[in-house]
């Protein structure tokens, strides 16, 4: 006979985790709708799948680099410079789809840039992303010399506030197109198993002829492409941009891959989970807003919920194990 | 800890970038050696010195401490507040440090009793104090005219307070980093953890006291700064904490294994402190500082990794 314990223990961790992640998200969202009437309103809920869209897509290359190697702290900046660089290129008369190649390719480039510094130069994740940051923001700074640039052409703002066939909005289905590809590299390719190995136990996987250099090089470049691609899509949505604009996003994008339950020890985890933390994180700074917390509240909230959430996730993580060793 | 001479080795390159940049900017502008901007030097390179001294010892044991420019932010603010509203100001500073305290318990507890990555757990928390910051202050800076607060900042003809503080609070550091077990308990953490447990170390109860005796010396960093400043600003500490970190690879600590020592990091604040006065002496457009800075750090730090990278090779070579 089964009982309830070796029934969970049973099962696939991760299966049950990830039941346990969407239960939280529907237990969230009731709980809005009760305190809050607009909040089932066809309007938010479109709202706050589009704005998840851009949190997820940012998510995914995080997802890339907290698994590998650790998180790349320097997604907001990034995502700063190349939104500038295609604003200030798309000003200037350059065909937008031309920006937004010399966005993306930034981008890649200063992703790769950390790679290096990580792997030639032998620095921490946490030290070069977190320093190269304060670099992006000064060089965004530089550009722009504290103006707003807005007002951008119908083209060049479809990837942000388009539909596809008339109904899709666009940043969903750009979402959906990467965190299909994210999945895909992560589950069913070489180079997934190689992020993974590699995040695991970085000496195991080179002992056993993994190029774990080649692995952080490749998860820092995916990182930097999906964060110029997520400033694209964000300045075109909101059709403006600033220096400023990707200051206080790297927090909330961290949250939401841990609450998607990627291992903060790497080696663990996975894009559908970062894709429910997206919609959690983005549900919360919605209700935030729809319940008037004043906006000075924002940072200490996010930073509770990241911790909380990282908690907990090590909470279970032994509980797991505790049953897994049992059986 | 490494042996002295090879330690001695191991920060050359920063002091002669240091060097070399100083007759870089007294080339550009003559002002920047002279008596008066060498006495600022040492003025705005004294919190720096204090902050920077309580990360080094956090990285010595192999963690990581991203929330420290919340804290310096936040007991300037709960000081400030506190004399603002009378308190005596040996009362203001007590809870400026106690702030510290309060701040770097709560952190150690994240991540030696929870186990937490320091990283993330101090960008975690480094939201929340920034938080508790904006909502203390609603996000404006609180001025401060207490005569006897600012005093500390404040200079006694040539005589800059700040920095006799900033120096002196370094060799106590300094100090108690060589002479004392929590010192030698720092490195041996660093160095092997699981093997200081087994030698009978309390290694959950000094990592705890590790980050709460940072958050208390950089609690105490912040009532220096908001004396100096006059004022206690809610953004005032960003970034700080990457100044810190740089200070301490800089002056030859690495992350790994609990190699380095606290009086390097003197040299690597210098540096910083030099950059960021020089770049102010040669009047650079206060808009393309920060990017210059940023760059100039990284490519120290590069510079710095590299180099050592390559001697610790060349050693290990050297061994049959």
């Amino acid at each position: 006979m089964m009982n309830k314990k070796s029934m969970l223990s049973t099962m696939d961790p991760n299966t049950v985790s990830g039941v346990g992640r969407v239960f939280a998200l529907l237990l969230i969202c009731i709980a809005m709708g009760f305190v809050s009437p607009v909040f089932f309103t066809a309007r938010n809920i479109s709202l706050i799948i589009t704005n998840a869209s851009i949190m997820a897509i940012l998510g995914v290359g995080l997802t890339v680099t907290v698994i590998t190697c650790g998180p790349d702290l320097s997604v907001g900046s990034i995502l700063t410079i190349t939104a500038v660089v295609a604003v200030i290129m798309v000003k200037a008369n350059f065909h937008f789809l031309l920006s937004f190649a010399v966005a993306l390719i930034v981008g890649t480039s200063l992703g790769l840039l950390n790679g290096v510094l990580v792997t030639k130069i032998g620095l921490p994740s946490f030290i070069s992303t977190y320093g190269l940051q304060w670099a992006l923001f000064g060089f965004a700074y530089v550009i722009l010399k504290g103006y707003v640039i807005y007002n951008f052409d119908a083209d060049f703002r479809f990837i942000g506030n388009g539909y596809l066939f008339g109904h899709i909005s666009m940043p969903i289905v750009v979402m959906m197109v990467v965190v299909f590809l994210g999945w895909f590299i992560l589950r069913k390719t070489t180079i997934g198993r190689m992020f993974y190995a590699t995040g695991a136990n970085r000496d195991a996987a080179r002992m056993s002829g993994i190029d774990t250099g080649k692995a952080i090089l490749l998860a820092f470049g995916i990182s930097g492409f999906l964060s110029a691609l997520a400033g694209i899509v964000l300045v075109a949505r909101i059709n403006a941009c600033q220096a400023d604009i990707g200051k206080n996003i790297l927090l909330p994008s961290l949250a939401t891959v841990y609450m998607g339950g990627t291992r903060a020890t790497g080696g663990q985890g996975g894009v559908f989970g970062t894709l429910v933390g997206a919609v959690i994180m983005t549900v919360v700074e919605n209700g935030m807003n729809l319940l008037g917390v004043p906006s000075v509240w924002r940072n200490a909230i996010i930073g509770s919920l990241i911790i909380l959430t990282v908690l907990a996730n090590i909470a279970v993580s032994k509980q797991l194990e505790k049953a897994g060793s049992k059986v | 800890m490494i042996p002295f001479r090879s330690y001695i080795q191991k920060i050359q390159p920063v002091f002669w970038v240091t060097l070399l940049l100083m007759l870089v900017f007294n080339f550009f502008s003559s002002r920047f050696l002279s008596l008066h901007n060498i006495i600022n030097l040492f003025q705005q390179g004294a919190v720096l010195l204090i902050v920077a001294a309580a990360s080094t010892l956090v990285i010595l044991s192999e963690g990581l401490d991203l929330s420290l420019g919340s804290v310096l932010t936040l007991s300037g603010i709960t000081s400030v507040m506190s004399v603002n509203s009378g308190a005596p100001v040996s009362v203001a500073i007590g809870i400026g440090i106690l702030t510290g305290l309060i701040c770097g318990a709560i952190t150690g507890t994240l991540i030696s009793i929870f186990h937490m990555q320091p990283f993330i757990a101090t960008l975690g928390i480094q939201g929340v104090y920034y938080g508790i910051s904006l909502v203390l202050t609603d996000s404006v800076a609180i001025l401060t005219k207490n005569s006897s607060f600012i005093f500390f900042g404040s200079r006694i003809g040539y005589l800059p307070m700040a920095a006799l503080i900033g120096v002196g609070a370094f060799l106590l550091i300094l100090l108690v980093f060589h002479k004392t077990p929590f010192g030698r308990y720092i490195v041996a953490i660093g160095g092997n953890e699981s093997g200081t447990r087994l030698s009978g170390v309390n290694t959950r109860f000094w990592k705890w006291f590790l980050y709460t005796f940072a958050g208390g010396v950089t609690g105490f960093a912040g009532v220096l700064l908001a004396s100096r400043l006059e004022a206690a600003d809610p953004i005032v500490g960003v970034g700080w904490e990457f100044d810190a970190i740089a200070a301490t690879i800089l002056g030859g600590t690495s992350f790994q294994k609990g190699k380095g020592g606290v009086a390097g990091t003197a040299l690597g604040v210098l540096l910083i402190t030099v950059v960021r006065n020089g770049l102010n002496v040669i009047r650079t457009p206060s808009i393309l500082q920060p990017a210059l800075i940023g760059t100039i750090l990284i490519i120290a730090i590069v510079i710095q990794v590299g180099l050592s990278m390559r001697s610790t090779k060349k050693e290990g070579k050297n061994k049959p």
